[in-house]
């Protein structure tokens, strides 16, 4: 490492800003310099690992593979699980916003204009919004406790189960980033956080299953 | 000042990587329609839309593999499996993340169980081409000098500084996409390759490598 702190300090910061500032910094400490070079070297270097080979008999190779597939594979099966699953799931949160919206134009208490109301209602409000973010937060962090409990055997077994287990918990990592990153984009969306939640709580249940078959 | 230059100028692990897409630049729309149509075609079972994502990505997920397993075979063996994990996924694929990202996403993890089932470390030292002798690695345009000592550090690495290594810098994924792929956040892309350059930085330097070699 250099036995400058400041090269350190900044590839540790993100802002291109405090890079460009210790370029400027580095033209004139040998330290850096040197220890800049070596980095380039390896930089310059990285790209002739890329490997290149011809393989005629891959494409062709997957296409059967994909041609030899059941048609009710392990995962549609799983999608057909899921879609039963959020059946309840739907009927009640149609139930919950029925039930909310009939209180807010029937209840005694109600104080704000009717116009106001319906444009909230498909949404969140701020303190809402925390409440629900801190949940989510703690709910998550459950899942990952979960989580580091499965991993061991999860990742150890050759065994067709597991193997099926770590596919469905890829797919439902994949659908988790997806929706988040939606939700990043609308936090207030109710709908988006509702699925969310679903696939958090398939998660769940799967890591359940996997502890369950560990301890059996 | 040269080294300074050439820093800026590619802005080092802040900016983009080669082949990358610019990060923090949007896609078209016309590249978003076509993402959105070969996602739709994929899962609604379409094969020739996966032949169309083969062609596109195949030889990337191949490098991408064999650096992660160390063997040719093992490497075409995750990229099939990974099409039909995609196949069997597809349908249920939706959201903000790109179709290839999340491809790439299910090759790490498929790389990776096949290194768990195996138990072994990747054998990059030979480049892989002992154990394979009927496949032909081509050589890159011009081969560096470093590579050979890269190689065997690289394999000294722990696995998540070497798949973030592999991915930015020798397959030129920006750190937004680093970060889709691996399910971490930007910036934790940004530590994990600052971590691994400075590991394989010492790593060279105890193989009597220093800083000066260029191509």
């Amino acid at each position: 490492m250099s036995r400058c702190s400041r090269f350190e300090e900044a590839t540790r910061r993100e802002d291109p800003g405090a890079w460009r500032t210790f370029l400027a910094h580095a033209s004139g400490c040998a330290d850096c310099r040197e220890e800049l070079a070596a980095w380039e070297a390896i930089s310059d270097a990285a790209p002739s690992l890329k490997k290149e080979w011809d393989s005629p008999r891959l494409w062709p190779r997957i296409e059967a593979a994909i041609a030899a597939q059941p048609s009710d594979t392990p995962v549609s099966s799983f999608r057909e699980r899921r879609r039963l699953t959020w059946v309840p799931l739907a009927a009640a949160a149609a139930l919950f916003v029925i039930a909310a919206v009939g209180l807010q134009v029937l209840g005694p208490t109600v104080t704000t204009p009717l116009t106001t109301r319906s444009m909230k209602d498909p949404l969140l409000e701020e303190s809402a919004l925390s409440e629900v973010e801190k949940s989510e937060r703690a709910y998550v962090d459950s899942i990952g406790r979960l989580s580091r409990l499965a991993e061991p055997r999860l990742s150890q077994s050759d065994s067709p189960l597991f193997v099926s287990y770590r596919e469905k918990i890829t797919l439902l990592d994949s659908a988790i980033g997806d929706l988040r990153a939606q939700v990043e984009q609308n936090r207030y969306n109710t709908h988006l956080r509702r699925e969310l939640l679903a696939v958090y709580r398939e998660k769940q249940h799967t890591l359940e299953q996997v502890v369950r078959e560990v301890k059996s | 000042m040269k080294i300074a230059a050439v820093s800026e100028n590619r802005l080092f692990f802040f900016g983009p990587a080669r082949g990358g897409d610019l990060e923090g630049e949007s896609r078209s729309p016309s590249e978003d329609a076509d993402e959105k149509a070969l996602r739709e075609r994929c899962g609604s079972g379409d094969v020739s839309a996966f032949e169309e994502l083969y062609r596109t990505h195949g030889a990337r997920m191949k490098s991408l593999a064999a650096n992660l397993l160390g063997s040719r075979t093992d490497a075409e063996d995750a990229v099939q499996e990974t099409f039909l994990k995609i196949y069997r996924g597809a349908s249920s694929f939706r959201g903000a993340a790109k179709l290839s990202t999340w491809t790439y996403r299910i090759l790490v993890n498929t790389c990776l169980d096949q290194r768990r089932r195996k138990g072994r470390a990747p054998d990059l030292t030979a480049s892989g081409q002992a154990d394979e002798p009927e496949a032909e690695i081509r050589a890159p345009a011009a081969d560096h000098p470093l590579r050979m000592d890269l190689e065997a550090s690289l394999a000294s690495l722990e696995q998540k500084h070497r798949t973030v290594f592999l991915l930015f810098e020798v397959e030129g994924f920006t750190h937004r996409e680093v970060g889709e792929i691996l399910g971490v956040p930007e910036g934790k892309s940004r530590t994990l390759l600052f971590e691994s350059k400075r590991e394989l930085q010492r790593l060279l330097r105890r193989r009597g490598i220093s800083g000066e070699v260029r191509a």
